[in-house]
């Protein structure tokens, strides 16, 4: 059918409330955002065209191991996540009693904001917290350990799959319950253990789930701000606190470099993830 | 016509109220007190403890018959507010909260009214540690950063008092101080002035030059030297938490959050506080009153009410604050005078701010 141009304008008024809000809020958004890390809309000087912000970051170690630190964090939340997600996915694929009630309570940190959260888990491994109280208790440990703000942010990480974690389940239960017991019941009778049935039938077979799970919790990841603030080591600053920090000294076009940047990131990285998922899932797949 | 009208009556309006704000200064008090009470309420911007505060000020609006509303909001906010609404007639700011040493961000004599009209008080303080309120300002809650230690494992004679002791008590006792370096101002005053001593530089009159920054050098080898013996924390009130928990013993903090925290029965009791001999900067929060204030007479009857000596003992008993009236009951207040003279003025904002970020940078993210 030949589209005329009232036709045009019909589905772009259609598409205009949906469209419109992506365009005109978040374009308008990252159109300051890069147009600011280049010395635009300069909030108490002069707007004009500059390199300096971004040549000047681009020379302080500061701004390499903030990213550094949030890729390192980004990565992995979403393969712990997803990793930890896929075993519990494939035992809840068949219905059995209390399975419902399982998924649900796997499902419950989706419900606790991630702050109360960073602010629990601080609690629970303090200085005199029960962590250390249990394993005092237990005579594994001689007195109290400082497990707070650890240097190498696996407080972080631990949060991060935490509360990530219900998210990729959510996403592969109904991926894997997609796969037909056939497919699966001929694999094991041609003698494929359990491994090799994950490897080379369900994860194939899910892989956009996974590509999906992996690629949105490593942007949520890589942009932590609260846990990593709350949790997150003190000789380490992800790129968030590090734009905020920016920010709260009126440094908005410094800030402006570390969003843009944060951004360019996100958008790489996913493509990267999605990527590598496909690489190493296609070479399993079954010829 | 009827659009004339309106802007007639508009300006009428916004004249009757400019004129109000402007002439409090001018009536007797006993007619501002008069005036006060017909207006009946008064709008306090504070961007702390406000739900304390507003248990506090009830005795005021009991006494006057004065509904006092501090709504939420942060001191940058309620700034960015106060600038954005300076031409509006009338604003709704009656009462402006801002730390002493940030008023000096602000065109002071521009935006609020002078308070020489309010009843003479010798007692009463507008300058704090080297910051001037100018007559236009009138600090009402004094804060004191320090050390917080914990005297089940500290003796007094124990504490250390100089660049030296510290080096030292953080060789002998590795990991059991700390200090935050962000959300909150306790940690930057600790290190700040500990730079300074160490490299003899008087950050309270350091010009923000490139010298003094050279001249520091040795503050952050100090620091970089003994990295591993203290421990960075998250905040003020984690230092302070990690301290009552026994984690640390000695950590930077703010006297009136710790007392207010002791009163609350949320750290211990025998948690003490010190200021060190080489200083910390202590300062204090004023109050001011826009001159465009919809409720200037109940605006000043507050703000002479919490400058009084009464409401600063009140203040000091409550909350720990040092008194801002020197005929107040200071009996409250964790720290004695002689230690109280060791209080320094914080730095300009132009020499803290590249100090604070060289110190992120070379010393906290090298760790």
């Amino acid at each position: 059918m030949q589209m005329t141009a009232k036709a045009w304008a019909k589905v772009a008024l259609l598409l205009a409330p949906g469209l419109g809000l992506i365009l005109a809020l978040i374009g308008t958004v990252i159109y300051m955002a890069v147009t600011q890390s280049f010395g635009y809309y300069n909030l108490s000087g002069e707007s004009v065209f500059s390199l300096e912000h971004w040549a000047e970051m681009l020379d302080r170690r500061l701004y390499f191991r903030s990213v550094q630190y949030s890729l390192y964090i980004g990565v992995l939340s979403a393969v712990f996540s997803v990793a930890l997600a896929y075993p519990l996915a494939i035992w809840l694929r068949k219905p059995f009693a209390g399975s419902m009630l399982i998924g649900t309570l796997l499902k419950a940190p989706l419900l606790v904001p991630g702050l109360v959260a960073a602010f629990l888990f601080i609690n629970v491994i303090a200085y005199h917290g029960i962590v250390n109280q249990l394993m005092e208790a237990l005579g594994i440990w001689d007195g109290p350990r400082r497990l707070q703000n650890d240097r190498y942010g696996i407080a972080v990480l631990i949060l991060q799959t935490w509360k990530n974690m219900p998210f990729a389940l959510l996403l592969l239960t109904g991926a894997v319950q997609g796969i037909s017991d056939d497919v699966l019941d001929a694999a094991r009778d041609m003698g494929a253990g359990s491994f090799t049935r994950f490897r080379k039938i369900i994860a194939p077979l899910s892989l956009s789930a996974m590509q999906a799970a992996l690629v949105i919790i490593f942007i949520g990841a890589l942009a932590d701000f609260s846990f990593q603030v709350i949790a997150g080591p003190t000789n380490r600053q992800s790129m968030s606190q590090l734009m905020i920090y920016f920010q709260g000294h009126g440094r908005w076009h410094d800030a402006a470099v570390v969003g843009v940047t944060l951004m360019v990131l996100a958008l790489i990285g996913s493509a990267v993830l999605a990527v590598l998922a496909r690489l190493l899932v296609r070479g399993e797949r079954v010829r | 016509m009827l659009r004339k009208l309106l802007v007639a009556a508009a300006l009428c309006v916004a004249g009757a109220a400019m004129a109000s704000a402007d002439d409090v200064s001018a009536n007797e008090w006993d007619q501002t007190v008069a005036q006060a009470r017909e207006e009946g309420r008064v709008n306090w911007f504070v961007w702390y403890l406000r739900d304390d505060l507003r248990r506090f000020v009830q005795p005021f609006e009991k006494k006057y018959g004065i509904a006092v509303t501090i709504p939420e909001g942060t001191a940058d906010a309620n700034a960015q507010k106060l600038l954005s609404e300076r031409d509006r007639e009338p604003g709704d700011i009656d009462v402006f909260t801002y730390g002493l040493n940030n008023f000096e961000s602000l065109d002071i004599t521009a935006l609020f009214l002078p308070l020489d009209f309010l009843p003479e008080d010798e007692g009463r303080l507008a300058s704090v540690s080297g910051e001037d309120g100018k007559s236009y300002i009138l600090s009402f809650w004094g804060n004191q950063t320090g050390i917080a230690y914990d005297t089940s494992v500290l003796a007094q004679a124990d504490l250390p008092q100089t660049a030296e002791d510290f080096a030292r008590f953080w060789t002998e006792h590795p990991g059991k101080f700390g200090f935050n370096y962000e959300n909150g101002g306790s940690g930057p005053s600790f290190y700040l002035n500990l730079m300074g001593a160490v490299a003899g530089v008087d950050m309270t009159s350091a010009a923000a030059d490139g010298a003094t920054m050279q001249s520091l050098q040795p503050g952050y080898d100090f620091f970089n030297a003994h990295a591993d013996n203290y421990v960075v924390t998250a905040s003020n009130a984690d230092s302070i938490i990690r301290v009552s928990d026994g984690e640390l013993w000695l950590v930077p903090g703010w006297e009136d959050h710790l007392a207010g925290l002791q009163n609350r029965g949320e750290v211990r009791k025998d948690i003490e506080f010190y200021i060190p001999e080489f200083g910390m900067s202590g300062g204090s929060n004023g109050v001011a009153i826009p001159r465009n204030a919809a409720h200037p007479a109940a605006a000043a009857l507050l703000v002479h009410w919490l400058t009084s000596p009464e409401v600063q003992s009140e203040f000091n008993r409550v909350f720990g604050t040092a008194p801002m009236n020197a005929a107040s009951d200071d009996s409250a207040a964790l720290v004695s005078n002689t230690q109280r003279s060791r209080s320094t003025a914080w730095p300009s904002d132009e020499l803290r701010k590249p100090v604070e970020e060289k110190f992120i940078e070379t010393v906290i993210l090298e760790r």
